[in-house]
C-alpha cells in the first residue's frame, strides 16, 4: 500500500467554492472560474507517494503546487478530495488529531527556511519535540542528533541570523527530521539558496535518504532539480497535474507540447540512463569491451565509447548482458527531439 | 438639513446613567481609587530620597551607571522644588492608568490581530478615543465618579488606550507568516503559536506601545490635574494661572524629568524582556566595550538590583516607623467644634477664591474640623458641589457672572450669603499714564495706547460687557479694539507694559491682587456702562446647613472689607505658590481676633 495518496483533489479560494468544484467537474475551465472572482488552484489532483521514494511535484509559479502541499498536512483544507496517509483520511480528522499528525508523522521544510529568530539553532531543531511535549533533556539530545545529520553539530548555541541560508537550511531540515516523522514535505526548500550550495544541499538531501529512507514530497520550480532528486516527478500546470512519471518517462515521453517546451534545456545525458538507449536486440559484444549497470547515466559513457570504437556491454539487474550501447546509438539517443505521447499516438495511427 | 440633537442626546443619557448605574459608577470608583491610593502609598511613604534612590537602582539595573546617577538627580531636583508629594501623585496616577490600560489594551489588540472585524470595529472606536477633546468626557467623568483622580484616570485611560492596541496588533500583524505557518506545520495550537511565536516576536513593538502609552498617560494626568486629579498638573496649572512664572518652569522641569525617566526605563525594559531585543544590546555592548570605561559599563545584576531596592526599601519603611509623628495638635475642650470632621473646599485659582479659601482652612482647623481643599475650574467645582461631592466655595459671582451655574444647578446648591461687595469691574491704566483718569478721557487717545485695550478671555462675561455696552457709550468704538487672551497673558502683558513704562489699558476687575502689587488707575465710569458691581458668596452643596450647622452659621455672618481682602492677597501673593496656607495664618496672627469674629466658639 502506498505511504500517501491524493484523491481528486480540489482546492478552490472565494466564494461558493463547492460549486466551483462542481463546474469544474462538468468541465468548465479555470478561467471561466476566474471571470466570477473565485481562482482554482489545484483541480482534480491524485497520485500516490511509495513509502522510501522522492516524490517531486514540477510547476511554475502559480501552478498550484504549493497549495497541493498544504493540503496534504492539512495546512489547507481541500475544497474536495482527500488525503489518505497510510490509509488515513486525513480530511476526516478533528483539529486536535490532525496537530498530533503533524507534529509526529508529517513534518515540513520552507523555502525561506521560517526559523524562529528568537531560538537558538538547537531550540529551532527542538521545536517539533518541544510542542509534542518531549522533557527537555530528550528533546535536545535528540535535537542534536539531528543537527549532526543535517551537518551542523557544535553549532547548536548559535543563532539563526548567524548562519548562512545554507546553514540555516540544514536548521530547517534537521527541525523536520528531529520528530522521526516518516513523512517530509518540503516546500522549494533549496530555490531560495545559491546554486552551488543547491547543489550540495540535494547531494546531502540524497545522501540522507539512502540512510534514512524517509518519503518525501518535495516542491520545486526547477527541472534538473526536479529530474536529480525524484523517483517520480509530476508537473503542474494552472492546476493540474499534467503528467506523472520517472525522469525518464518525461524525458522520453512528455505528455504534452508544454511538458516537452519544459524540458528542452535539461541536460538529457544526466537523466537517461544506458538502459534507456541501449540496443537490446544485438548483445553480441567483444570480451574486451566496457560492461556498464543499466542505471548508468549516459554522460558516463561518453569516455569508453570514444576510447575505443567497439560498442559498450549493458548489464540488466542481474548481471547478465542485456544489451549494447554503440557510437550511432549513443548519439541518435541525444540528438533525438522529444515527442509527445499523442505524437506518437498519431504516429502510430 | 434638519439639526440632529446629538448633544441633547448625549445629555439625557449622561443622566440617565447617573441615576440608573450610580452602583457600578461607585464600584468602578472604589476599585480605581483603592488602587491608586495603594500605589501612591507605596511610592508616595518613604523618605523622597530613598524613593529616589529606588528609582535610581532600576535605572542603573536597565541602562548603566550614568543612567542611575542622572535619574537620581532629576529626582532629587523635583524633591528640591518641594514638588515631590506632587510629583508621587503623577507617577501613581500614570502607574495605576498604564497597568489598567495595558490590561484592556493588549488582549483588545491580540483579539483585533486574530480578528479583521474587531480590527474593523475597533478602528473608529480607537481613532474616537485618541481625538475627542479630553475635557468632553472629564466633565462627564466628575458627574459620575466625582471629583479627585478618579476622572483623570479614566481620562488618561481612555486617552492612553489606542496606541496600546494599536502596537499589539501590529506587532502580531508583522510576524512573518511563513513563521506562523512553520509552527501551525508542526502542530502547534493556535494560543501556543500566539504564546511561543507572535508574542514574543511582536513583543518589541508592543513595548514600543507600552511606551507610548505610558508618556501619554503621563502627558494626560497633567491636564487632569486641571479637573482634579492633583499632582503635578495642578501645580502647573495654578502656577500658569497666577502667572507664576518661577513655580511653571519649576513643576513643568518635574514633569520632564518624570517623562524622560519614564521613557528611558520602559524603552530599557523593552529590550531586555523581549528576546531579540536582548540579543542586540548584548552585540552593542560587545562593541562598545573599548569605548567606555568599565566603571561605566558596570550594570548589577538582576540579583544585586533586587537586593539594592529591598534594602533601600527597608531602609525607608524603617525610618518611617522610627520618625512616625504623633504630632497632632492639641485643643482646648470650647474650640473643638468640628471633631475632626472632615470638610471639602473647592476654588479656582481667582486671588479671591484661593485667600478666602485658605484664610477658612485655617479657622476650620482650629475649631477642629479637617478642612481639605482643591482647586478645580469653575464647571467643575459647581459640577462637584451639585452632586455633593464637595460641600464649600467661597467665590461664587452673583448675580451676574456665575448665572449660568446657578441657572443649572441652583436648586441642587445652597446660597450661603455674600461676603463682599460690591465687586466692579474697569479699566485700568497705569498711573503713569498721566491725564487719563476716566473712560471719556480714553477718546483720542487711541494712538498712546495703540487703539489696543488688552482683555481676557473672549467668553468672559465682562469681554461683551465692554465690547457691546462700554466702548459704545463713551464712543470708544472704532478707536480702540479689544484684544481678547487669557487673564494670566493679560497680567502678564500688563507686567510687561508696566516694567517699560509703555501705556496700556487693561481689563481688570476689583477685589485684584494686581491692584496692590502695581500702581494702577481704575479709569472713572461717570455714565454706570458697566453696571453694578456683583456681591461674591459662598456657595455649598445642597444639605451644606444640615451637615455643617455651625459653619453654615459663621457664613452668614462671614464679612470682608477690601482693605482685609487685599492684605491677605498681597500676604498669599508675598509668600509663593504652596505656601497660601502658612501665609493666610500669617495673617491671620497678625489680625488677633479675627479668627474668633469669623468662627465664634461658643453658642
Amino acid at each position: 500500500m502506498s505511504r500517501l495518496k491524493a484523491e481528486h483533489l480540489y482546492k478552490v479560494f472565494g466564494r461558493r467554492p463547492e460549486a466551483a468544484v462542481r463546474r469544474l467537474e462538468d468541465g468548465a475551465s479555470r478561467d471561466e472560474l476566474r471571470a466570477d472572482g473565485t481562482t482554482a488552484a489545484v483541480i482534480d489532483a491524485s497520485f500516490e507517494v511509495e513509502a522510501g521514494q522522492i516524490f517531486v511535484v514540477m510547476g511554475l509559479s502559480g501552478s498550484g503546487k504549493s497549495t497541493l502541499l498544504r493540503m496534504l498536512n492539512g495546512l489547507l483544507e481541500p475544497t474536495s478530495g482527500s488525503v489518505l496517509y497510510d490509509g488515513r483520511d486525513l480530511t476526516a480528522l478533528s483539529p486536535r488529531e490532525l496537530r498530533e499528525v503533524r507534529s509526529s508523522n508529517i513534518s515540513m521544510v520552507f523555502q525561506h527556511f521560517a526559523l524562529f529568530p528568537h531560538r537558538s539553532v538547537l531550540e529551532n531543531a527542538a521545536y517539533g519535540l518541544e510542542v509534542r511535549g518531549v522533557p527537555r533533556r530528550e528533546r535536545e539530545e535528540r535535537a542534536a542528533e539531528a543537527l549532526e545529520l543535517a551537518g551542523l553539530a557544535g553549532w547548536e548555541t548559535s543563532w539563526p541570523d548567524e548562519l548562512s541560508g545554507g546553514m540555516q537550511q540544514r536548521v530547517g531540515l534537521a527541525r523536520a527530521l528531529a520528530t522521526d516523522a516518516d513523512l517530509l514535505l518540503m516546500d522549494e526548500s533549496f530555490s531560495a539558496l545559491d546554486p552551488l550550495i543547491r547543489r550540495d544541499m540535494q547531494d546531502q538531501l540524497l545522501d540522507l535518504q539512502k540512510r534514512l529512507k524517509k518519503t518525501i514530497v518535495f516542491i520545486t520550480h526547477d527541472l534538473n532539480e526536479a529530474m536529480r532528486l525524484g523517483d517520480r516527478i509530476a508537473v503542474m500546470r494552472d492546476g493540474r497535474i499534467v503528467q506523472n512519471g520517472t525522469a525518464e518517462d518525461i524525458l522520453v515521453r512528455p505528455a504534452d507540447d508544454y511538458v516537452a517546451s519544459f524540458i528542452q534545456d535539461v541536460d538529457r545525458s544526466r537523466v537517461l540512463t544506458a538502459g534507456s538507449i541501449m540496443d537490446e536486440s544485438s548483445a553480441a559484444v567483444p570480451a574486451t569491451a566496457t560492461s556498464v549497470d543499466a542505471d548508468t547515466p549516459v554522460a558516463e559513457l561518453f569516455a569508453p565509447l570514444s576510447r575505443s570504437g567497439s560498442p559498450v556491454a549493458v548489464t540488466g539487474e542481474d548481471g547478465e548482458p542485456a544489451g549494447v550501447v554503440t557510437r550511432e546509438g549513443l548519439l541518435a539517443a541525444l540528438g533525438e527531439q522529444p515527442r509527445t505521447t499523442t505524437e506518437e499516438v498519431t504516429a502510430r495511427a | 438639513m434638519p439639526s440632529i440633537d446629538l448633544g441633547g442626546w448625549a445629555e439625557s443619557s449622561v443622566g440617565w446613567l447617573q441615576t440608573h448605574l450610580a452602583w457600578l459608577f461607585d464600584a468602578v470608583n472604589t476599585v480605581l481609587t483603592g488602587l491608586y491610593e495603594g500605589v501612591d502609598a507605596v511610592i508616595g511613604a518613604p523618605d523622597a530620597l530613598i524613593v529616589a534612590g529606588i528609582l535610581a537602582v532600576l535605572a542603573w539595573w536597565l541602562r548603566g551607571l550614568a543612567a542611575g546617577v542622572l535619574a537620581f538627580a532629576g529626582l532629587a531636583l523635583i524633591d528640591s522644588f518641594g514638588l515631590w508629594d506632587e510629583a508621587t501623585a503623577t507617577l501613581s496616577l500614570v502607574l495605576v492608568a498604564s497597568l489598567i490600560t495595558l490590561l484592556v489594551a493588549v488582549p483588545l489588540g491580540i483579539w483585533a490581530a486574530r480578528s479583521r472585524r474587531v480590527s474593523g470595529v475597533l478602528r473608529p472606536v480607537l481613532d474616537v478615543m485618541q481625538t475627542m477633546p479630553a475635557f468632553v468626557y472629564l466633565i462627564p467623568g466628575v458627574m459620575f465618579f466625582s471629583i479627585g483622580p478618579i476622572p483623570g484616570l479614566i481620562a488618561t485611560i481612555v486617552f492612553s488606550m489606542p496606541p496600546g492596541v494599536r502596537m499589539t496588533e501590529l506587532g502580531i500583524r508583522q510576524v512573518d507568516g511563513e513563521l506562523v505557518e512553520a509552527a501551525r506545520a508542526f502542530g502547534t495550537t493556535p494560543r501556543d503559536t500566539l504564546v511561543r511565536v507572535q508574542l514574543p516576536l511582536a513583543l518589541p513593538t508592543i513595548m514600543a506601545g507600552v511606551n507610548q502609552v505610558i508618556m501619554l498617560a503621563l502627558s494626560m494626568v497633567v491636564i487632569a490635574g486641571m479637573a482634579g486629579a492633583g499632582g503635578l498638573g495642578e501645580a502647573v496649572y495654578s502656577a500658569v494661572t497666577k502667572v507664576d512664572i518661577g513655580g511653571g518652569v519649576e513643576s513643568g522641569l518635574a514633569v520632564v524629568v518624570l517623562a524622560m525617566y519614564l521613557d528611558r526605563i520602559t524603552g530599557a525594559l523593552g529590550r531586555r524582556v523581549s528576546p531579540l531585543g536582548r540579543r542586540a544590546s548584548a552585540k552593542a555592548a560587545a562593541s562598545a566595550r573599548r569605548a567606555t570605561p568599565a566603571f561605566l559599563r558596570y550594570r548589577p545584576g538582576t540579583a544585586v538590583a533586587t537586593v539594592g531596592i529591598v534594602v533601600l526599601a527597608l531602609i525607608g519603611g524603617g525610618l518611617r516607623l522610627v520618625g512616625g509623628d504623633d504630632g497632632r495638635q492639641s485643643m482646648a475642650a470650647g474650640q473643638n467644634v468640628g471633631q475632626g470632621k472632615s470638610i471639602k473646599l473647592g476654588y479656582f485659582p481667582w486671588d479671591e477664591a484661593v485667600a478666602s479659601t485658605y484664610l477658612w482652612q485655617n479657622v476650620l482647623e482650629d475649631r477642629g474640623y479637617k478642612p481639605t481643599v482643591q482647586q478645580l475650574d469653575p464647571g467643575p467645582l459647581y459640577t462637584a458641589l451639585a452632586q455633593g461631592q464637595m460641600d464649600l466655595q467661597f467665590d461664587a459671582w452673583l448675580p451676574t457672572t456665575h448665572k449660568q451655574y446657578m441657572d443649572r444647578y441652583g436648586d441642587k446648591l445652597a446660597d450661603l450669603g455674600s461676603w463682599y461687595g460690591p465687586t466692579s469691574l474697569e479699566l485700568s491704566v497705569p498711573s503713569y499714564v498721566k491725564g487719563v483718569d476716566s473712560l471719556a478721557d480714553l477718546k483720542g487717545k487711541g494712538a498712546l495706547f495703540g487703539g489696543k485695550i488688552t482683555g481676557i478671555e473672549a467668553s468672559a462675561g465682562m469681554m461683551a460687557r465692554l465690547n457691546d455696552t462700554v466702548l459704545k457709550e463713551y464712543g470708544l468704538d472704532g478707536e480702540y479694539k479689544v484684544v481678547s487672551s487669557s487673564t494670566s497673558a493679560m497680567l502678564a502683558d500688563l507686567d510687561r507694559a508696566i516694567k517699560k513704562k509703555e501705556p496700556i489699558v487693561t481689563t481688570l476687575w476689583s477685589p485684584h491682587w494686581a491692584y496692590g502689587t502695581h500702581d494702577l488707575k481704575k479709569l472713572k465710569d461717570p455714565k454706570g456702562a458697566w453696571g453694578k458691581g456683583e456681591e461674591i458668596h459662598a456657595v455649598g452643596k445642597k444639605d451644606f446647613a444640615q451637615d455643617f450647622p455651625r459653619v453654615a452659621e459663621w457664613m452668614k455672618s462671614f464679612r470682608m472689607t477690601e482693605k482685609d481682602l487685599s492684605s491677605l492677597e498681597a500676604e498669599i501673593q508675598s509668600g509663593g505658590k504652596g505656601k497660601e496656607k502658612e501665609s493666610a495664618r500669617r495673617w491671620l496672627d497678625a489680625h488677633p481676633g479675627y479668627a474668633d469674629r469669623m468662627a465664634p466658639a461658643g453658642n
